[in-house]
């Protein structure tokens, strides 16, 4: 390849940048241009300064600790309960009369709106937010699992009966991995707002996390940190996300969309 | 299998109510017989209810009206003695080719050496040597229906349905798959049940072709293929004939649900 | 049997399940297994409700709420959709853009919830400001999705009748690109309700989610109860509405 083909290479590659490396100078310039006061705007230098000190000290680990403890046991409490129920109701006619009109009718709801109640029935403490979470993402997983079971394909069950399998070989062997594509879909809608929840109950009721570290900081009319506690809780969120798409990679090997994606 | 294996098909009728509209009539009083080791092909135009007729020998539908029976036993449920094998494969795709075969078996009564011994069988009848641990999206489109096969026969069924096993596939696979199918039942003989929209395909394989009409799907003819036993010779003038004559059927069938009888 | 009295069954039928809830509900508290205190009966939220109405409390606050989720939203809408097509026709927008918004794609947006304060407030800017910023980014990408969906074959066979750029956007990529679109706007439709009660109920002194979190520090919870209700019954109204919208435009486009 000649000089000038690779310095094109090289400039495809960083296109995509561009744009946010313009974003972060243009921020960085126009605060320090003193166009705003400090407040309202710190530099990006200040804010990844007051980052690279929140990680230094050690105490950032810890309110992201708390924040993802109650985010993730929250998630898995979800899980464990969303998830067999939406097979059941995919799989039986009763689950489904029962459940169906209860769930399509409390879906858009705009739970958050909630949060009050659990206040009041669980505290302020873990267990109010941890119920917060649960509340939020079973809908996102049941939903995903009751869609995934209600499109398997016909045919596998009839084989699958055919070659000698009972309702319970049915159910673990057949339909749980075939809706797990559709599952883990609401698993990954889940988790980030899984973390979302964690935080705004923080909010909402007080207490250690990064969503508390943020409405501290803010309090103290302290915006470097409020600027840093985003930047973290963005680049956590961020790592979650990629997180899931690897996994979801590693639990789906079979499935033709893992061919395209790795091709 | 020293036992006799035939189904009797009575007087069977079958309605389906679409999501949205009047309930359609799919099968309208069928009758019909197949003997032990019979190789009987439906043949029709495409919507006649020829798949229904099948799925409801199988036991996957429920019969609402007429009775299908085998060796005397009235139908109500799938059942490993009656083997399925679908258009498109219906392999498990988060299986491998050799867990797709062992799924069955592993739910039988067998040594684990017997099982394995089974399987690595099967794997050789249908040449897939070498793709045990490939995973069906891994697979060409003859590889996969070769492993629903195998799949099939792994269980020993007294009768193979089979529902347009080579519909999916291109020419030249689809002949090679006829070939090794009849290879297969040569050395396994089995009732068949082979539903096809390919009036070729019915003849070269079939001892008896029923053709069947437009929905709402009756029997209107059951042809004898008797072309002078041995291997059909698909040159000769007699098979050209009966191929003739069955297309002639299946066409005035197909027509007639064109213009909306 | 008569089709309106088997429409009625069946309609009994298919929500015989809440009234068997509802009913438990009532039940908790009035056999005293739950205090009144912790799970108000129904009864006791109805004759609350009644007179929040009657006093107009409730309206007042109603109105502010609906005003900042509807233009928050709205605005979202316009500038969303008009990104995405943007995005998706011109390649120069689409490669600034689309860094940006994968960026901020995935990130919190209830976390914004003290910026916009020190930028804009307590009052109804910093609520629109939210649920404008969050709203927006499904917009984008739903209208981006869709309009980059469309097929070359549609795009080459009308290009050679002659269409130009506007009438592309405008008569080919939009309606093409109306389905996702819309399945964005329903994203946006949940997350401005669920943004909007959040930051009312952090910081605000107007809308339904200050009056929640009033009545809740005041330890009134069975008015609490009634505006919580309020507000989902708005959260589930805005959901039908916009099916029977998505009904009737996706029908008009055949």
């Amino acid at each position: 390849m000649d000089g000038v083909g690779k310095l094109k290479a090289i400039g495809r590659r960083f296109i995509p940048f561009a744009s946010i490396l313009v974003f972060l100078t243009v921020w960085e310039l126009f605060a320090r241009a003193g166009v705003v006061i400090p407040y309202l705007l710190p530099a990006l230098s200040t804010v990844l300064a007051h980052v690279y000190a929140d990680i230094m000290g050690g105490d950032l680990f810890r309110q992201l600790g708390l924040t993802f403890y109650r985010a993730m046991t929250g998630f898995f409490i979800g899980a464990v309960i969303a998830i067999p129920l939406g097979i059941m109701i995919g799989r039986f006619r009763f689950f489904r009369w029962f459940f169906d009109p209860v769930i399509s009718i409390t879906n858009p709801v705009p739970k958050v709106a909630f949060l009050p109640i659990f206040m009041i029935w669980f505290g302020l403490g873990d267990v109010s937010k941890i119920a917060s979470v649960i509340l939020l993402v079973f809908y996102p997983m049941v939903i995903a699992a009751i869609g995934g079971t209600l499109s398997v394909d016909k045919q596998l069950i009839w084989s699958a009966r055919s070659l000698g399998a009972s309702e319970r070989d049915l159910l673990r062997q057949i339909i749980l991995p075939a809706a797990l594509p559709q599952i883990i879909t609401g698993m990954q809608i889940a988790v980030p707002l899984a973390l979302i929840v964690s935080i705004v109950a923080e909010f909402l009721m007080g207490g250690e996390g990064i969503g508390g570290k943020l409405l501290f900081a803010q309090r103290r009319i302290n915006s470097p940190g409020v600027f840093a506690s985003i930047v973290e809780i963005a680049l956590a969120g961020a790592i979650l996300i990629k997180s899931l798409e690897y996994m979801r990679r590693r639990l789906l090997v079979w499935h033709p969309e893992t061919k395209l994606t790795t091709a | 299998m020293a036992e006799q294996t035939n189904i009797t098909v009575e007087n069977l009728s079958h309605t389906y109510m679409p999501p949205k509209g009047k309930p359609v009539l799919a099968l309208d009083g069928i009758t019909l017989s197949v003997k032990d080791k019979e190789f009987i092909a439906l043949l029709g135009p495409s919507g006649c209810g020829k798949s229904t007729l099948l799925y409801l020998m199988g036991g996957f539908l429920d019969i609402q009206d007429g009775q299908i029976r085998v060796n005397e036993t009235p139908v109500t449920e799938p059942s490993r003695d009656r083997g399925i094998v679908f258009q498109h494969f219906a392999l498990f795709p988060w299986k491998t080719v050799i867990q797709n075969i062992r799924f069955g078996l592993d739910k039988m009564n067998l040594a684990k050496s017997e099982r394995d011994e089974r399987a690595r069988y099967y794997i050789d009848l249908v040449q897939l040597h070498g793709f045990e641990d490939s995973f069906p999206s891994q697979l060409s489109g003859g590889m996969k229906q070769r492993a629903a096969i195998a799949r099939t026969l792994a269980m020993d069924p007294a009768i193979l349905l089979m529902d347009e096993p080579f519909g999916a596939l291109d020419a030249q696979t689809r002949m090679f798959m006829q070939a090794e199918l009849l290879a297969i039942l040569e050395k396994t003989p089995k009732t068949v049940v082979f539903v096809t929209h390919d009036v070729h395909e019915a003849v070269l394989l079939a001892d008896r072709v029923a053709v069947m009409s437009a929905r709402p799907g009756k029997i209107n003819e059951i042809a004898d293929i008797e072309l002078g036993g041995g291997p059909k010779d698909v040159k000769s003038p007699e098979f050209a004939e009966m191929v003739d004559h069955l297309w002639d059927g299946v066409r005035k069938e197909a027509l007639a649900a064109g213009q909306g009888r | 049997m008569n089709i309106g009295l088997q429409r009625i069954h069946t309609f009994a039928v298919k929500y015989f399940p809440l009234v068997i809830l509802i009913a438990i509900w009532e039940l908790l508290p009035a056999l005293g297994i739950v205090s009144p205190d912790i799970l108000p009966s129904i009864l006791a939220i109805a004759v609350a409700l009644i007179d929040l109405f009657a006093s107009g409390t409730i309206l007042e606050h109603m109105r502010v709420s609906l005003f900042r989720a509807f233009t928050g939203l709205g605005l979202a809408m316009v500038f969303g959709i008009t990104a995405g097509v943007t995005m998706a026709w011109f390649m120069p927008v689409r490669i600034v853009l689309n860094p940006l918004i994968q960026m901020f794609y995935p990130m919190p947006k209830s976390a914004l919830i003290p910026v916009v304060i020190i930028w804009f407030g307590i009052g109804d800017a910093s609520k629109i400001v939210l649920v404008f910023l969050g709203c927006m980014l499904p917009m984008v990408v739903g209208t981006f999705n869709g309009a980059r969906g469309v097929d070359r074959e549609t795009i080459w066979s009308a290009r050679s009748m002659g269409t130009g750029d506007f009438e592309m956007i405008w008569r080919i990529l939009l309606p093409s690109a109306m389905p996702e679109i819309l399945n964005g706007a329903r994203t946006a439709l949940a997350l401005c309700f669920a943004l909007l009660v959040s930051a009312e109920l952090l910081i605000s002194r107007h809308g339904l989610g200050f009056l929640i979190g009033n009545y809740n520090e005041i330890g009134d919870n069975t008015r609490m109860f009634a505006v919580i209700l309020i507000f989902a019954l708005i959260g589930y109204g805005a959901d039908r509405l916009y099916l029977l919208l998505r009904g009737r435009t996706l029908a008009w486009m055949g």
